[in-house]
């Protein structure tokens, strides 16, 4: 009796704590499996006032004060082609700053299939389903998702280098939206993913929609 | 033999319980938004002395972030101390102007603070400025923002007041956040329930109200 008392004893106490356990697991897993925005992405797909993007570096503010509370582990963006064929893109980063800071506390370099360097086929059915790549057909290009949670009381700069080549000149972004969410962005000549920690974010930032990033979201 | 068992077995229980709790306890205490605050690059707007800053809170704009408390942060640009006669937080149902509710706000334990704005300890950059405007998180508002409502943060700044003529306010270039911002050049701080919210909203963006956070 006394056997039988001990292993009910532990039978009892190890499927409790697996209940414990896999309910911890399954809430986190719920959290994070549903796709939610973590800052309002842009609602209108426009395709004003693109330059050429041949060396051009396009800068977006993801503010920590337009965070919506989402819990997340993970951050994926999304950018958004109206136009071009192959996009040559040199470097990718996500700059952290403090709220409100010009000042670089971190960089996270992001990649597209694990390349921070990627060529994008914006001709391929792969990469964009609806062709041709158009303002009505916009291509949205997931990048890879990143492990990084982002806080309320930071500033994010997304930046992209377009690759000084023939190809970057005839790309255009969804930019210049009517409804930019809570995202602005600016373009900016030369290659400005490589500012190191405790470096100066470029000033420029004129409230306007971003031309390339569309959504920030957790997977 | 027996006691030992069950002691041991109650002892994981609590343990394993008291794990999962703590992960909720964890995840409430991170400070979200509960609206959409401001964005820089900031202007500023000097001189405030004998005037209220009044902010709107949308209940429209409310971000469904679960909550007990509110705290507010505000923004200074400019000057060496800041005056502050009263600060409340007005209730109105939404989209009404009518006062249903009262809430004093207030800063180390008091709702008539002066801000040294020149102490290291309460601004971190010295000298404040546009590009490092000084960012005071005013004590935790026991009021959970509820979605129906409306809400308008006043500051009033005391009048005749050498002070308050030097002080700026953070004033928002670009307009990304929920909330609105206008000024008026009287006391607005002792409204009581029943009156209106004074007039002068045209959507501009808030002066010194930053954030609305869970902490």
């Amino acid at each position: 009796m006394k056997t039988f008392y001990k292993l009910a004893t532990s039978a009892l106490t190890l499927a409790l704590m697996m209940g414990v356990v896999a309910a911890c697991a399954s809430a986190q897993t719920a959290e994070t499996a549903a796709l939610a925005n973590l800052a309002e992405g842009q609602g209108v797909i426009a395709s004003n006032g693109n330059p050429q993007w041949d060396g051009l570096s396009e800068i977006v503010l993801i503010p920590g004060s337009a965070l919506m509370g989402a819990s997340s582990t993970t951050t994926a963006l999304y950018l958004g082609f109206t136009g071009g064929s192959t996009v040559d893109i040199d470097n990718m980063v996500l700059y952290t700053t403090p709220r409100n800071s010009s000042m670089i506390t971190a960089t996270k370099k992001l990649t597209l299939n694990k390349v921070s360097d990627p060529s994008i086929a914006l001709t391929s059915k792969t990469v964009c389903p609806v062709q041709p790549v158009s303002v009505t057909n916009p291509c949205i290009v997931r990048l890879d998702s990143i492990k990084a949670t982002l806080s309320p009381l930071d500033d994010y700069y997304f930046v992209v280098y377009f690759s000084l080549d023939t190809n970057n000149e005839t790309i255009s972004g969804i930019g210049g939206s009517i409804d930019p969410g809570s995202l602005t962005g600016w373009a900016l000549y030369g290659d400005q993913t490589r500012i190191g920690k405790d470096g100066a974010l470029p000033s420029g930032n004129a409230g306007v929609g971003p031309y390339f990033l569309l959504y920030v979201t957790n997977q | 033999m027996n006691t030992v068992y069950r002691f041991t077995t109650l002892t994981l229980i609590m343990l394993a319980l008291a794990g999962g709790f703590s992960q909720k306890a964890a995840a409430a205490a991170k400070a979200e938004n509960l609206v959409r605050g401001v964005v820089g690059p900031f202007a500023s707007n000097s001189s405030w002395s004998g005037f209220s800053a009044i902010s709107l809170i949308p209940g429209a704009a409310l971000i469904p972030v679960t909550s007990t408390q509110t705290v507010f942060y505000l923004g200074f640009t400019a000057g060496a101390t800041a005056d502050i006669s009263n600060m409340v937080l007005y209730t109105t149902a939404r989209g009404s102007s009518t006062i249903t509710a009262v809430t004093p706000v207030t800063l180390g334990g008091v709702s008539n603070p002066s801000i040294n704005l020149a102490s290291s300890t309460v601004c971190p950059i010295i000298e404040i400025s546009n590009f490092n405007p000084c960012i005071v998180r005013l004590d935790p508002t026991k009021i959970v923002l509820s979605a129906t409502s409306d809400y308008y943060l006043v500051v009033y700044f005391t009048p005749s007041d050498s002070n308050n003529g030097l002080i700026g306010a953070t004033t928002p270039t670009i307009r990304l956040s929920s909330l609105m911002g206008w000024y008026v050049s009287s006391n607005q701080s002792q409204l009581t329930v029943g009156s209106p919210i004074p007039a002068g909203n045209s959507g501009s963006q808030p002066e010194f109200l930053m954030y609305v956070m869970t902490q």
